[in-house]
């Protein structure tokens, strides 16, 4: 009975949990990017060369696979050698980097209808404030001459497309 | 001789001088600000400089990437915290020394030697690149299969925690690569009825999101971090009895430096710690390590400013990138128009002798700046992260929409960004993925080639000795991590 009981820690002690969620996720992944190689247009042999367009992303996804199935136990191997692969991620994520990660996300996905200077000035206000910046003396010089300088820069020296975006609806 | 007039001749215009100092002017600034590398700042220098002259273009770049390997060593010996990854091992005996009251000497020795190292390294390039071109000129499909392979191979030696993971990384890059239509059937692949991916994914933006986004996530867990810095009124040169003193450790190291730089995938960081390493071992004072070490200062500096040059010897001569930063420069020479290799030299040798130009002028650049602003780079590094970070997605934003006038590409960057910062956080590299991506044509082309020529028969590629070369070296590499424990076992044992 006892090798029974000891069956499920000895196995927990083999596979790294959080590498067995990557894993597990890499190989999902593969196996809908392998479907999906299937759904490729056919061409016929002489054209193709006999090399069809789906033969080397399926070589590379075998081979990917293969090295992803070590993943889980590739633990054991890096503490032999003295490392330690949760050492970057044994804590949770901070908020401060998930609320970047939001603040950034939004600001890109209204930024075609904000126009790019509104853009501009939103990140160069937002992330100060979000990370905690208060010293006004600094942060309103920041806010007003940081964005001036890239539109300056870019906009009319460099000559890059700003989308105006609501400044557009405003002038009209 | 002609060849080298016509570069000079390209190089040696107001407009160009202008932009090579512009680009050590922001290597140093990168390589001095903790957080900002000069992959990064590449990275977002590629999309402004599409419209200009390749030569221009290139040896901003290249002057960059120079000045930046410098750069980091400033923050390193005036705060202890490496600007750069390759400036590690300086600040090991830079800080003690500027602790000890002598922060201008320390920044004088590393200047000092980073030339060196870069100048040995650049006289070395001149005459390897054209041989390598040479050798490389005989090489049909199948050897360029075998080389790119073995390059693949070699992401498993670059930093990170992973060997396996760096593999991993390198052939989601190659996966990646293969999005878009298939050049010989005109199939779309992995494009899921998007217009957007038929062209495939833009390097540009990727390589933004995988360098700068993903290292802003990384900042925004540590704000707050105070560090302590020492002042630094000016650099001070060595003597010429010092240098004298610290001849060999910097001839030492420059030749690793040189010779590091060149394995694909090796990077100047591997060199600095290889050169730290051997200046310690060969030293007669090893007792002054960690303490303030002039040699423990020289070594390092001199081996990651070498493998610098060093590293655009494949990048030039076989297309295959030496480190992450000539990955990009790699990136943008393909975006001109060239076809970074053999033809690069034989056909276009006064564009090569203008890049190497450019790179001697860095070096010498970053002296003169570091001479003149010693005092203000110590000072960056206090600008504080809170306005910095911003700044930098800006740039990252425009330059991503800029390259295609595309608000795809800005999406792609910001997703390359949140992919890297898990990748990072989960063991995985960034810089084995984009070595990787831009690898990725090469090895299908190559691929695909010697299939057909071959008839589809794989084992006819080992028919060529350069092939069979190739691919015991692919092995050797893959293994590396075993042998190397077994001999030295071996050695401790005896």
């Amino acid at each position: 009975m006892l090798p029974k009981k000891n069956a499920p820690s000895n196995l927990g002690a083999l596979l790294n949990k959080k590498d067995t969620v990557i894993a597990i996720l890499m190989i999902a992944l593969i196996g809908f990017l392998w479907f999906e190689t299937t759904e490729f247009e056919k061409v016929p042999d002489l054209f193709s060369n006999n090399i069809p367009p789906e033969m080397f992303p399926q070589i590379l996804l075998i081979i990917i696979l293969g090295m992803i199935l070590i993943i889980p136990f590739e633990h054991i191997f890096l503490k032999k050698n003295g490392k330690n692969i949760d050492s970057g991620r044994d804590k949770p994520i901070e908020r401060s980097t998930i609320g970047t990660m939001v603040i950034l996300s939004t600001i890109v996905a209204s930024s075609q209808i904000l126009g790019a200077a509104i853009t501009i000035i939103a990140i160069s206000i937002a992330l100060p404030i979000y990370w905690g910046e208060k010293r006004l003396k600094v942060l309103i010089p920041y806010i007003i001459g940081f964005p001036l300088f890239v539109i300056i820069l870019f906009n009319i020296v460099l000559g890059v497309h700003f989308e105006p975006g609501l400044l557009a609806l405003i002038k009209n | 001789m002609e060849d080298v007039a016509k570069g000079l001749g390209l190089l040696l215009e107001f407009e160009n001088i202008v932009l090579i100092l512009s680009g050590v002017l922001i290597g140093v600034l990168v390589g001095a600000l903790p957080g900002l590398s000069s992959p990064m700042a590449i990275a977002l220098l590629i999309p402004f400089t599409i419209s200009l002259d390749p030569v221009a273009a290139i040896s901003m770049m290249a002057a960059l990437y120079c000045a930046g390997t410098f750069g980091g060593s400033i923050t390193a010996i005036l705060i202890n915290a490496p600007g750069a990854p390759p400036a590690v091992a300086t600040a090991l005996d830079g800080y003690p020394m500027a602790k000890n009251g002598e922060p201008g000497r320390a920044l004088g020795l590393a200047a000092v030697s980073s030339v060196f190292g870069g100048v040995f390294s650049l006289i070395i390039f001149i005459f390897a690149a054209p041989l390598l071109a040479q050798l490389a000129l005989e090489f049909g499909p199948a050897e360029y299969f075998g080389l790119a392979v073995f390059a693949l191979s070699m992401l498993a030696s670059m930093s990170g925690k992973s060997s396996l993971r760096n593999l991993i990384s390198g052939l989601v890059g190659v996966l990646i690569g293969t999005i878009g239509i298939h050049l010989t059937t005109g199939v779309e692949r992995f494009t899921f009825g998007s217009p957007d991916l038929e062209e495939g994914i833009h390097f540009v933006p990727v390589l933004i999101g995988l360098f700068a986004v993903s290292e802003l996530f990384k900042q925004s867990e540590k704000l707050n971090n105070v560090v302590e810095r020492i002042q630094a009124k000016a650099l001070k040169l060595p003597s010429l009895l010092e240098l004298k003193k610290l001849k060999y450790t910097i001839l030492r190291s420059s030749g690793i430096g040189t010779f590091i730089g060149i394995l694909p995938a090796e990077g100047s960081t591997v060199a600095a710690i290889i050169g730290y390493n051997e200046a310690r071992r060969w030293s007669k004072n090893k007792d002054q390590f960690g303490k303030g070490s002039p040699e423990g200062i020289v070594g390092p500096e001199a081996a990651n400013n070498a493998a610098a040059g060093g590293a655009m010897v494949p990048t030039l001569a076989l297309g295959i990138p030496g480190s992450g930063s000539t990955a990009l420069i790699l990136a943008a020479l393909i975006m001109h128009g060239f076809r970074p290799g053999p033809y690069l030299i034989s056909e276009t040798p006064e564009f090569v002798y203008a890049i190497f130009g450019a790179m001697l002028i860095a070096n010498l650049g970053f002296l003169f700046i570091g001479l003149i602003g010693a005092k203000f780079f110590s000072l960056v590094a206090f600008i504080p992260k809170k306005l910095l970070w911003p700044a930098v997605f800006i740039f990252s934003m425009i330059g991503s929409y800029s390259f295609a006038s595309s608000m795809f590409d800005v999406w792609v960057m910001l997703a390359a960004g949140l992919v890297g910062y898990f990748m990072d956080r989960n063991g995985f590299s960034a810089a084995p993925l984009v070595m990787g991506l831009i690898l990725g044509k090469l090895v299908e082309e190559s691929f695909s080639q010697s299939m057909i020529i071959h008839d589809n028969n794989f084992f006819a590629l080992l028919e060529s000795p350069v092939v069979l070369l190739f691919f015991v070296l692919t092995f050797l590499s893959l293994s590396s991590p075993f042998w190397v424990k077994f001999f030295t076992k071996k050695a401790v044992s005896k």
